[in-house]
């Protein structure tokens, strides 16, 4: 029952590293167990001190801890890696201590065996023991050694499995999990947020149960959980997004993560605390390089919650996307800045006739006022009704010009809460004249009280008057109408519609109306629609384009109402 | 002529149309105003008023028409046109209909004096 001695040989895949090459036990007659069993390579060479003493009589009185700090892993089997290794694997176990990955109940057992196979102490100590562990219900653990490797010890865990299935699930799961974490194509880091929880039982203890407010009051506390948690692997996509050439070099605390955002760290441990799932969120990442990229970070909060040894971080690198949107916004508001401004240059006549008014009013006021100062008995107070009606008409000058400037002004698009009907009146501004002087009957039905939308005044201005102008122009000559119409949905978006006079849309272009470069007119070169679709589309709301069962075109956009 | 004589000033834009009425009364000549060509036509004083100033352009009948609409009805007065765009077709076609007067704004007060008087004082046929 009881295996013949292991001897070691010599690997060539020096997987184990340079200190060690890869140490595999001869298994002998141990071979049937091959499948079930776990071994440990151990390098006892720091503890030969220790062991002389123990030998000699005069062991430390912890002589199981003494002996322990002197003994590193030399190499480890597969299932030895499946069932206490970390995540980074084998690389990582190699050369380190024994007990940072043995579980404790073993290592008195542990310690006897070394004791027994490396210094036959105390004589005739067995080198095969019983023991009871997570995969072998009643299993045996047996230490030999090897003259070809004099300070290696290896010990071997075997017997009949508790469960013929777990030792596998456990070991397929684990390996399902670490070519996910490796191989996907996302930068994920493992961190251990084990610490946190006696932090949190802490707060909760003393009756806190509102974390956000607390950890912004005690900005130390974040600062040192960002010290506490400590990253535990990386995969590749993380080694190439953090600029880092080794995992190692983002081990330790998480600190370095949310170096450039330290807000995010405020809510990913809210969102601990307050036991989510996962935490997600827009932050700034800064590299080791010192690169700063706008990342999406995910946090996943493993259950149950003793498994938070595994809490993973994943990043996804936003930067060049927060660019292109950037320039796409960039280039859409020249875009429509041109195309407003050659709007100005078509409504020229229109805009000057809405100046005009007001400055002749002007005029003529003021030359009354001069015709009434110059009598022999000076209407002072008639005149004073005059100036107040000049400066009445030079506010409203003032106003008009504005308003274009506004149309011809080079700015970012905004977001405030707007009135539609305020816009609608302020568009007609452009287009009344062209309106009128085409003897077109306009009919506008604003509701008031609208709920306020979120917008750009000057762009959706420009959405109106744009579709205005298409209604004027889609006429064709003697009298028309154009009925306009604000009013709130039964969602509760406010919804304009434009119904003009005109033939209407042919079926064949219903659904290319929107498109760029899309126009029925000799001269038009087809951008307004567009804009207007893509300037609905960036408000979040739609336009649709139809016929008017009793003839004409009828355009309507929604935009929903601003909480 | 016995009675004063009385002037229609037709706009829709509400300061243009009492810079208009204010500047006449300086002068101590009496005006009514209209916000559109209906409200004059549809006034049943229409017929006393001894001149019309309109604007051209107008929501629903532009001042040409309502020219047009006043010779239909037999009246003889005077129309003086105060426009604020320059368009030579429209501005022929008025005086082509008889207009008294056309003006682009802003129009200098001597000068919508003079032709206001000017019309005041032409014989007519009514």
């Amino acid at each position: 029952m009881v295996p013949e001695a292991l001897a070691a040989v010599e690997n060539d895949r020096a997987e184990g590293g340079p200190r060690y090459g890869r140490l595999l036990p001869r298994l002998g007659a141990f071979g049937q167990y091959a499948g079930t069993t776990a071994w440990w390579a151990l390098d006892i060479s720091e503890a030969r001190p220790v062991i002389a003493a123990i030998v000699e009589g005069s062991a430390p009185a912890d002589w199981v801890g003494a002996l322990f700090a002197g003994v590193r892993i030399a190499d480890i089997d597969e299932n030895n890696l499946h069932l206490l290794g970390p995540v980074g694997g084998r690389g990582r176990m190699i050369g380190e201590l024994f007990t940072r990955f043995c579980p404790p109940e073993s290592w008195r057992i542990g310690a006897d065996l070394i004791l027994a196979a490396a210094a036959g102490y105390p004589a005739g100590a067995p080198l095969t023991r019983d023991i009871t562990s997570i995969a072998f219900g009643n299993g045996w653990s047996t230490a030999s050694t090897d003259p070809a490797h004099p300070d290696i010890v290896f010990i071997a865990v075997g017997g009949v499995l508790s469960d013929d299935r777990s030792l596998w699930a456990v070991r397929a799961s684990e390996e399902r999990y670490r070519n996910l974490f490796h191989h996907l194509p996302c930068a994920l880091i493992q961190v251990d947020s084990r610490p946190m929880r006696a932090i949190f039982d802490d707060l909760r203890r003393r009756g806190i149960s509102d974390i956000a407010p607390y950890l912004d009051a005690t900005p130390d506390l974040p600062l040192h959980s960002r010290d506490i948690v400590q990253v535990t692997d990386a995969n590749r996509g993380a080694l190439e997004l953090l600029g880092a050439e080794r995992v190692e070099q983002l081990l330790g605390p998480v600190d370095f993560v949310f170096a450039a955002s330290p807000d995010s760290a405020k809510r990913v441990i809210t969102a601990h605390f307050e036991e989510r799932r996962n935490w997600v969120e827009v932050m700034k990442l800064r590299t080791l390089d010192g690169r700063l990229r706008d990342v999406e970070l995910s946090v996943t909060y493993p259950t149950p919650p003793d498994r938070l040894d595994v809490t993973i971080l994943g990043f996804v690198d936003i930067t060049e996307r927060l660019r292109t949107e950037a320039q796409l916004r960039q280039l859409e508001a020249d875009y429509s800045r041109a195309a407003r401004i050659s709007m100005l240059g078509e409504m020229a006549t229109s805009i000057a006739h809405e100046i005009n008014q007001p400055l002749s009013a002007i005029v003529t006021n003021a030359e009354t006022s001069q015709r009434w100062l110059s009598r022999e008995d000076p209407n002072l107070a008639k005149v004073g009704q005059l100036t107040a009606r000049i400066a009445e008409s030079g506010r409203r000058a003032s106003n008009i010009v504005q308003r274009i400037r506004g149309m011809a002004a080079r700015r970012a698009p905004e977001r405030v809460p707007l009135d539609l009907n305020e816009i609608v009146e302020e568009a007609l501004l452009f287009v009344r004249h062209d309106i009128e002087s085409r003897s077109i009957g306009l009919s506008a039905k604003l509701t008031r009280g609208l709920p306020r939308v979120l917008g750009d005044r000057v762009q959706l201005q420009q959405v109106v008057v744009n579709l205005l102008v298409n209604a004027v122009q889609a006429q064709n000559g003697g009298p028309g109408r154009i009925e306009l119409d604000a009013a709130v949905n039964a969602d509760g978006a406010v919804v304009f519609t434009i119904h003009d006079g005109g033939p209407g849309i042919a079926e064949e272009n219903l659904d290319r109306v929107f498109g760029s470069f899309f126009t029925t007119k000799d001269d038009g070169i087809g951008i307004g629609l567009a804009l207007c679709q893509s300037i609905i589309a960036t408000h979040q709301g739609t336009i649709t384009a139809s016929n008017h069962p009793e003839g004409g075109a009828v355009f309507q956009f929604s935009l929903p109402a601003a909480r | 002529m016995s009675n004063p004589p009385l002037i229609a000033i037709v706009d829709d834009d509400d300061a243009v149309r009492e810079a208009l009425f204010d500047l006449l009364q300086v002068e101590g000549l009496a005006a009514r105003t209209f916000g559109s060509g209906e409200a004059l036509l549809a006034d049943t004083t229409a017929g006393s008023f001894d001149c019309v100033i309109t604007d051209v352009r107008m929501a629903e009948i532009d001042g040409l028409e309502l020219q047009r609409r006043l010779r239909a009805q037999g009246s003889s007065m005077p129309v003086i046109f105060i426009t604020s765009s320059v368009e030579d077709a429209t501005r022929a076609q008025a005086l082509s209909d008889g207009a008294a007067a056309w003006f682009t704004k802003p129009v200098t007060d001597e000068e919508l004096l003079d032709a206001l008087r000017a019309a005041l004082d032409a014989p007519r046929g009514k």
